[in-house]
């Protein structure tokens, strides 16, 4: 026998401002197998959740439906108050009436219609639901880290102090990321390598992290609790168990080629570190400039080095490894202004981006600390910053990079203290101090005698003596201005690291418009993907400064400790099955599967498919694929979804 | 959606959350889903903290309460999380991994154990004050839950307007509960924790405008503050989300934003409190969804837009909702004392004029300051308080979270100006960093 419990929520006006819940009530009291009808204000507090309760031990009631918000508010809630009353949790139903018809609709009477239309449907439905357990996974307790700048050094950190494992893979050569290219930071002026590098020392110290650097993913499977990667080490040219960083090999090398790390404002060799304090401290050979592997000729490196680790044969090696969860922090790269074209970036040699210049200010950059402009080595007296440069542009990204107004004015204030007779000028939309202690150093800085121009940088000319002339249009004298200054800096923002749509593809996760990965909630999961076990950490997620980027690490860490800290899993029991003897093995369902969960087994000579319960995630497209029925979503059944469609086109449930 | 089992495999140790916005409400789940027992310790009747008073939430327009209700709940029915609601810390001895805290617990005059929430005693009671939770838009009783959704659903007795505790008459409560749970006897009483770290998001509360004569707060009906413009657009406010002008008791059709109000000023707060912006964008796209006819412009100094998809908002809010952002900070606010309509007084820097502009209603949009007592905690905790009021950390950059006494942690907008999703970051950091002192 079939006893149902209906409870409708008022929540607040949000669902009885526009349905009438009594008259609902009414209705819904009408329908069959079903034993009692109540009305609530707010189910979801607790007094609603133990009104259920209640009923459920004193009535016997076996089913419940809850009539209120969108099943992704309060399924779970309301699952384990069946839970706690003793039944089982997948004997319930949600009618959607809140974000289905309360607050799309504006006419009572029709809405409350609407309303009891879809509480039938849901009853109609609950008759057919079957009581499911919860399917246990081990968990494999180790954390891949994919990305060692700052983020990827704090989350692996973070998680190694706790006593798990950790696998960091970096695809450069050295781990430090973006932030080992600053000099100073903002709004402290602390020397961003000071506190970079004794981190960098301890990722490589820390025997829980395992690190692959010139290291990319190429693989994963599996799921959460049991992620299998496959990992690529590219060849350093070089045995890097035998070389001892003595930097003989990069001292001799004759070919020097503009270095990336500098953003071209400097040279380097072809076996080369990225920089002093490179961890691991092991050059690797560029082999698209190697005299020896291009030419054949040369050999220097080889010769000079006295471990004998130079191998320029050396091919690249795969490793494996099983994690639990996945952390991505795989950065940001600066957008590239060429296609600005009207700024004469990469024709004008005074036209430099904002990194640039943070290189020539670095004391261990191209120049020694010294701001030279480009053209002539001449030390510019007059600046212009352009900010927002593909930026809160519809040209360009529509978003703000958030990090690009401090940067200014900490390379600003920096030049200015250089040169206290620099004239400098920021042109700008607006300026966003927002972080601790930045209005504050804004304020500083106009006490400097930086000049803020508001107006946004409509076009850069050259002048014959190398200067450059910026026109904008002076939004607070309604003029259009042109100023000839000595060198333009393009404050240009951040955009989704190149390779990150191969990241993307390998996980499953997904991008918003702007390109970023997406977050699983904007507001309440800031750090978590929609793929389970699946984690975001730093600028890979949208742009942030360094601050919040170690901030969100740690929440990362903590995200993924939350999967690994646990030896075993229940997964979701609302899954696919086959029936493997109806199964006539075409293979049209696991063509389909967006999750790579059905695989084709031979059972009695004959093909069968059969689904990973632990991949799928019962979305059900496999048993619209399959041609014979041979599939069923587990409470999804075509049973129940003809109940349903009679429930409201045949009148009666 | 996936439920994690809990897996204990040694005894874990107690951590000490204070404050229990959305950030210690983070760092609190965090922490219990991994196995530590939390006490988690709210100053207020019920936790939640400022979310739980928001209508909707930039940039996605979520109900703030439909997403915050289901954290709140689960602290409450979680086996390893102990709510100690109306309560404060009052000392704080031992060192990382091993303190130990007193917190007191206040008089609620209300046995936790026994009421049930059914209301009986509130619908009776005689007493009506202002209510803080709307803003002092209407009133509440002596005896209260701060909203619905509240959590604990226990009933408080403020002993400052109960007229049993002030003149010894009444006791209508007393009687008419079926329970027997309510306790005029009860007295404040302390207990003693034991506890391995320690987190602290204490969160913020609002600058109060009426110490800027020049906007008129306090003195003309039409100008209020961006709190009280939340609660009266909420369906669950005072006004079940209507915006009513006064005393037309008329829907405004041009409604003035005014931002940095008592935030980047030298003589109230030199800082940026980093949320006002999109927080009148949002606010200016709920005027436009309840009513079709008004208008609203937004005075600001820079338009700050920093976040995930902020900057696509602030664009939506002009091109489809007809926003108009004006480049000013005003002078002054002027009320008709006739019609009570209000004239915002303002440099336009764009036409470099002083122009005035007619409208129904001003919103003030009020600095967010470090919440009170401040001071005080960071006393008793031997932590450090900036010049502004919030809690110092070791280093901005490396170690946002800790303060300067090992073993205490701090998170959310009590550690610098932010928003939700930092604060949820943060809440989520911090408890790693607690784990890691706990784990030890």
């Amino acid at each position: 026998m079939t006893n149902i419990g209906i409870y409708i929520c008022h929540c607040g006006t949000n669902i009885a401002g526009m349905i009438d819940v009594e008259e609902l009530a009414r209705k819904a009291a009408k329908l069959k197998d079903v034993s009692v009808v109540k009305d609530y204000r707010y189910l979801c507090s607790d007094p609603g959740q133990d009104l259920i309760k209640e009923d459920i031990r004193s009535m016997d009631l076996d089913r419940v439906v809850v009539a209120a918000c969108s099943p992704r508010m309060h399924e779970s809630t309301y699952r384990k108050v069946l839970s706690e009353a003793g039944i089982n949790p997948f004997l319930l139903e949600i009618a959607n009436i809140r974000e289905q018809a309360s607050w799309v609709h504006s006419e009572k009477e029709k809405t409350t219609e609407k309303a009891f239309d879809l509480v039938r449907i849901a009853v109609a439905k609950v008759k057919k639901d079957e009581s499911l357990e919860s399917l246990p996974a081990d968990v494999i307790q180790r954390v891949l880290v994919i990305g060692a700048g700052i983020a990827g050094i704090q989350t692996s950190l973070d998680i190694a102090n706790i006593g798990y494992e950790v696998v960091l893979v970096e695809k450069e050569q050295s781990i430090g990321g973006r932030m080992s290219q600053l000099g100073k930071t903002f709004p402290t002026l602390d020397c961003s390598a000071c506190i970079l590098t004794p981190r960098m020392v301890e990722v490589s110290t820390n025997p829980k992290i395992r690190l692959h650097t010139y290291s990319e993913v190429e693989e994963i499977s599996g799921f959460i609790g049991n992620f299998h990667a496959k990992i690529r080490k590219k060849s350093r040219g070089l045995n890097p168990d035998l070389c001892t960083g003595c930097g003989e090999c990069t001292a001799r090398c004759p070919t020097k080629v503009p270095g990336e790390y500098d953003e071209g404002m400097g040279k380097r060799k072809a076996i080369y570190t990225l920089f002093p304090q490179a961890v691991p401290n092991v050059p690797v050979i560029d082999r698209a400039n190697c005299v020896y592997i291009t030419k054949g000729k040369c050999g220097i490196c080889k010769k000079v080095c006295p471990a004998g680790a130079i191998d320029y044969e050396l091919g690249d090696e795969i490793v494996e490894e099983e994690v639990g969860a996945v952390v991505v922090a795989s950065g940001f790269d600066p957008f590239d202004p060429t296609s600005k074209e009207e700024l004469g970036y990469g024709r004008y040699k005074n036209v430099i981006t904002g990194l640039q210049l943070e290189r020539l200010l670095h004391t261990a950059g191209p120049t020694k600390g010294e701001v030279i402009r480009p053209s002539d080595g001449a030390v510019p007296k007059r600046i212009a910053f352009v900010q927002c440069v593909g930026s809160r542009d519809e040209h360009a990204n529509k978003y703000c990079s958030r990090v690009c107004c401090m940067h200014a004015i900490k390379n600003a204030l920096l030049i200015k203290e250089h040169h206290p007779d620099a004239e400098i000028f920021i042109y700008y939309i607006d300026i966003r101090a927002f972080g601790k202690g930045y209005e504050e150093f804004y304020k500083r800085t106009q006490e400097h005698g930086i000049k803020f121009m508001r107006g946004r940088v409509a076009e850069i000319f050259e002048e014959n003596n190398g200067n450059v002339v910026v026109r904008a249009d002076d939004t607070l004298l309604g003029m259009v201005m042109e100023n000839e200054v000595d060198m333009a800096v393009l404050s240009v923002g951040m955009v989704p690291r190149s390779d990150s749509a191969k990241i993307q593809k390998l996980l499953g996760i997904a991008t918003g418009s702007d390109g970023f990965f997406m977050e699983a909630h904007a507001k309440l999961r800031p750090v978590e993907t929609l793929v389970d076990g699946v984690f975001l950490a730093g600028t890979a997620q949208g742009p942030k400064d360094i601050p919040d980027t170690v901030a969100q690490a740690k929440g990362a860490a903590s995200s993924a400790l939350g999967v690994i800290s646990h030896k075993v899993l229940e997964l979701s029991p609302l899954i696919s099955e086959v029936d493997e003897r109806l199964c006539r093995g075409c293979g049209d369902c696991k063509d389909i599967c967006e999750y790579g969960a059905i695989e084709l087994i031979t059972l009695d000579s004959r093909n069968a498919a059969r689904i990973n319960p632990a991949l799928c995630k019962g979305c059900g497209a496999c048993t619209v694929a399959c041609c014979n029925g041979s599939i069923k979503l587990r409470n999804f059944t075509d049973t129940a979804t003809f109940a349903m469609l009679e429930a409201v086109l045949g009148g009666e449930a | 959606m996936q439920q994690v089992k809990r897996w204990l495999v040694i005894e874990m140790k107690s951590m000490l959350v204070i404050g229990g916005g959305i950030a210690g409400i983070q760092s609190a789940l965090d922490l219990a889903d991994r196995g530590f027992h939390v006490y988690l310790v709210e100053r207020e009747p019920s936790i939640g903290g400022h979310m739980a008073l928001l209508d909707k939430t930039f940039p996605t327009n979520d109900c703030s309460m439909c997403i915050l209700a289901p954290k709140m709940n689960e602290c409450n029915a979680h086996p390893d999380i102990d709510i100690l609601s109306y309560s404060e810390v009052a000392g704080l001895s031992g060192e990382a991994g091993d303190f130990s805290a007193r917190v007191m617990r206040r008089a609620r005059y209300v046995n936790e154990d026994k009421c049930t929430g059914c209301g009986e005693c509130r619908a009776r009671c005689p007493s009506k004050v202002p209510n803080e939770y709307n803003s002092n838009l209407d009133t509440r009783k002596a005896i209260f839950l701060p909203y619905p959704q509240a959590v604990p659903r226990v009933m408080t007795i403020d002993k400052d307007h109960c007229i049993y505790l002030t003149k010894g008459k009444c006791g209508v409560c007393r009687k008419v509960c079926s329970a027997g749970a309510v306790d005029y006897e009860q007295e404040d009483t302390f207990v003693d924790l034991d506890v391995a770290a320690v987190i602290v998001s204490t969160g913020f509360e609002l600058f109060d405008p009426s110490q800027m004569p020049e906007y008129g707060y306090g003195r003309y009906a039409n100008v209020i503050t961006a709190m009280q413009y939340e609660r009266m657009i909420c369906a669950s406010g005072p006004t079940s989300g209507h915006l009513e002008t006064s005393p037309a008791k008329q829907h405004p059709e041009k409604i003035a934003f005014i931002q940095c109000v008592g935030s980047r000023d030298m003589q109230h707060n030199p800082y940026c409190c980093s949320v006002c912006c999109m927080h009148a964008v949002k606010e200016s796209i709920l005027a436009k969804e309840h009513y079709d006819e008004s208008q609203s412009y937004i005075f600001y100094t820079d338009l700050r837009a920093t976040g995930k998809g902020f900057e696509e908002y602030t664009a939506r809010a002009e091109k489809d909702y007809g926003v108009q952002y004006i480049r000013s900070r005003p002078g002054q606010i002027t009320e008709d004392a006739g019609t009570k309509k209000l004239t915002v007084w303002y440099d336009d820097t764009v036409n470099r004029k002083v122009k005035g502009l007619e409208v129904d209603m001003a919103v003030l949009c009020t600095c967010l300051v470090p919440a009170k007592g401040g001071e005080k905690l960071a006393k008793i905790l031997g932590i450090e308080i900036d010049e502004s009021g919030f809690f110092e950390n070791m280093d901005e950059l490396t170690s946002p979270l800790d303060s300067k006494r090992s073993g205490i942690f701090i998170a959310g907008y009590c550690q610098s100006p932010k928003d939700i999703p930092e604060s949820v970051a943060q809440g989520s950091g911090a408890a790693a960093r607690a784990a890691e002192v706990g784990s030890a």
